[in-house]
């Protein structure tokens, strides 16, 4: 055992003092926080131009009073947010109205159009036509002016009071709250658990990728230059995968370490909420038992690698594997009580991404807790004795890689 | 006292190592040869319990090699190579701590080994900065620096200069006088030769030849001559006094048939060839080896 902590303690340090360790640690987040915070700031920043869009009103009903209610919507310094154009002209055909419009956003003399015309005889069909589609916004702002102004128009023709119409244009929205005890509301809404699940997720497999490939490769030089014949004669195969696992995860929660402190820096900064935080002593314990179980699985399948192209071919296989349950991150986030949730919130393999997500979602009963730890450590307790048998005779394999009726022969020795 | 005992090991059909019997007292080095694939990384590799035989035992001072004994065997694996990123002394340390040594003892005795072996001055390099030869130097010391009984060498001179392989002779000789158990693998005939006092040979797993040098030489027998010459011998596989002969660049060396006078071979080939020199000799560790070999096959 002793022998084992020597073993963890070169892996560490030598592996703390690389390069690229260094550049990891602080890269990592950064990318991370690029691509979570990024989207969310992209999504919700309003443009600061007033956009240029046409209005071509075939029917020729609604296009003083659409223009009056999209008038409404004003940048932030009160600069209207759209400038309206008509684009109906007398004595000319629909279809040279429409190409002429088309034209215009081809143009970029506009940034877009809403083209009205009549389809059947109680019903309108609305377009907004433009260049580059995808502004969730713009539309929703277009399509609440205009029922807007339908309802208004039947109302007033049905001679309704216009408080009525007044109420009835009031919208309600339904705010979602995450209840985690009675009587207290949990903080954020759906995007936020999303990102705080999803970065969490993304640091468990880049961190398992990113140790699992430097194990492979640490192994692979090992075998080469025959250190490992070395390494057996001075230590049990047994210290040696220990001391590998166990150096390498200490380097993994480091980093973890250093990126916690990060996130809770950028927390002061108000870049990321606190809420993403609340559930951070389970999502931890499901962080630390996914990480020994991958590692534990990549010492013993990767050391029977003997080229750096076999070495590639497993550690991308084994994070196919992990990264699998990405799949299902909307899904689980949506119906966190699916049986195909829980059915993967018990597979070894998938359960830690798919419980740190749950964790984030819904509150979960503490017997389920236990069952789901307990079953990791179950499984990193097979692994282990798996992955040591392997590891005994893949250490000493070169050549082409084994068939798995060789590796059979070996778990059974 | 290190006792190697019907040792077999097969991989499939491919018996490795076929039922070895051997014994290698300390204070003398014993020369483990065998052409290519003979079995001797198998058979070190299976004293070093790094891989476990299909029966026989390997006992150590009456006692089988299992882990607790690991602290007291040092090896030089024949293919060499370190960890490339990391500095020399980190390396040392490492290697020394894993062979069970204490802190305090580590350091003066990796600085006296560095001294020994003339490179103090690289304790701060990486590795992969080193040249061939002192990256050799510094896996040498990995695996004496721990003070072990046993020392197994795979080929500890390949890849050293004149210079350095006598320097390295010079450390295993006095390695020797310490008592210790020496394995020497090799292919250098002429090293082995002047090195060992105990000799095995293998091929295809097998004893082929074994005991000390001179009962080798003396077993092997014969009626052997060498000469050195200026021209062509092309001849001499003609003539039926000659059973058998190895040239090497301006030499041969030549096993007569037994009722054959030395001096009249020489007055038989002296007008065919310019002989520079002459002489009666105990057959070469080479020609024995190559010639068990050969007759094996």
């Amino acid at each position: 055992m002793k022998k084992a902590f020597t073993v963890a303690r070169w892996e560490f340090f030598e592996k703390v003092k690389s390069k690229t360790f260094i550049i990891s640690l602080f890269l990592t987040p950064a990318i991370i926080i690029a691509f979570s915070v990024l989207p969310t700031l992209m999504a919700t920043g309003e443009s600061d131009t007033t956009k240029a869009i046409g209005i071509l009103d075939l029917t020729q009903e609604y296009f003083s009073d659409f223009k009056d209610e999209i008038e409404v919507y004003k940048l932030k310094s009160s600069i209207p947010a759209y400038a309206i154009l008509n684009n109906f002209k007398p004595g000319l055909t629909a279809d040279s109205l429409i190409k002429s419009a088309d034209a215009m956003v081809i143009e970029n003399k506009l940034d877009g159009y809403i083209l009205i015309r009549q389809n059947g005889a109680d019903s309108v069909k609305v377009e907004f036509r433009t260049k580059s589609i995808g502004n969730f916004q713009d539309i929703a702002r277009f399509e609440e002016a205009f029922n807007n102004l339908r309802i208004k128009r039947k109302l007033v023709a049905e001679n309704v009071s216009p408080q009525i119409i007044e109420f009835i244009k009031q919208r309600i929205n339904v705010n979602q709250v995450k209840i985690e005890k009675p009587g207290e509301e949990g903080k954020g809404g759906f995007e936020m658990v999303f990102f705080s699940s999803i970065i969490f997720i993304l640091l468990l497999m880049m961190m398992i990728i990113y140790s699992g490939q430097m194990l492979v490769r640490s192994m692979l030089e090992e075998k080469s230059n025959r250190l490992i014949e070395i390494l057996i004669s001075s230590c049990t195969p047994q210290d040696l995968l220990f001391g590998k696992v166990f150096g390498l995860s200490t380097l993994g929660f480091t980093q973890v370490l250093v990126w916690l402190l990060i996130g809770f820096s950028l927390i002061g900064a108000a870049i990321v909420p606190i809420s993403s935080f609340d559930n951070i002593h389970l999502i931890l314990l499901y962080f630390i038992l996914g990480f020994i179980f991958y590692t534990t699985l990549f010492v013993g399948i990767g050391s029977v690698a003997s080229t750096e192209q076999e070495a590639q071919q497993i550690t991308s296989y084994l994070s196919l594997l992990l990264v699998l349950p990405s799949i299902f991150i909307i899904s689980t986030l949506q119906n966190p009580d699916s049986s195909l949730v829980k059915i993967f919130s018990y597979i070894p393999f998938t359960l830690p991404s798919v419980m740190i997500l749950r964790v984030n979602v819904s509150p979960i009963p503490l017997w389920e807790i236990a069952v789901t730890v307990l079953i990791m450590i179950f499984s990193i307790t097979l692994t282990i004795k798996i992955s040591a048998k392997i590891f005994r005779f893949g250490i000493l394999y070169y050549g082409k890689m084994p068939t798995l009726a060789e590796i059979k022969v070996w778990l059974k020795d | 006292m290190l006792e190697v005992k019907n040792l077999v090991k097969t991989y499939g059909q491919l018996k490795a190592v076929d039922n070895l019997t051997f014994a290698v007292k300390p204070g003398k080095i014993f020369g483990m040869l065998g052409p290519n694939g003979a079995g001797k990384t198998t058979t070190i590799r299976t004293i070093l319990n790094i891989i476990k035989p299909n029966s026989g035992e390997v006992l150590l001072n009456r006692k089988p090699v299992t882990p607790e004994l690991f602290n007291s065997i040092g090896y030089l694996p024949e293919e060499r190579g370190l960890y490339k990123k990391s500095k020399v002394w980190d390396i040392i340390i490492y290697f020394a701590h894993l062979k069970g040594m204490n802190s305090s003892l580590i350091k003066s005795e990796a600085d006296k080994w560095l001294k020994k072996l003339e490179i103090p001055h690289y304790k701060d390099r990486k590795v992969e900065e080193l040249s061939k030869g002192n990256q050799q130097k510094i896996q040498f010391i990995t695996a004496v620096i721990h003070n072990p009984e046993l020392l197994i060498l795979d080929e500890p001179f390949s890849g050293f200069d004149p210079i350095n392989q006598q320097l390295i002779k010079d450390v295993i000789l006095d390695l020797l006088d310490n008592g210790k158990i020496i394995i020497l693998s090799t292919h250098q005939m002429d090293t082995a030769e002047k090195l060992c006092n105990e000799i095995l040979l293998i091929n295809e797993g097998k004893e082929v030849l074994s005991g000390s040098l001179s009962e080798i030489k003396q077993k092997f027998g014969g009626n052997h001559i060498k000469f050195s010459y200026e021209g062509d011998v092309k001849f001499l596989s003609d003539l039926n006094e000659v059973i058998s002969f190895e040239l090497y660049s301006n030499e041969a060396e030549i096993q007569l048939k037994d009722d054959i006078k030395p001096e009249a071979f020489l007055r038989k080939i002296i007008d065919r060839v310019t002989i520079k020199q002459f002489s009666i000799i105990e057959p070469t560790l080479n020609k024995i080896f190559i010639d068990s070999i050969k007759n094996k096959n």
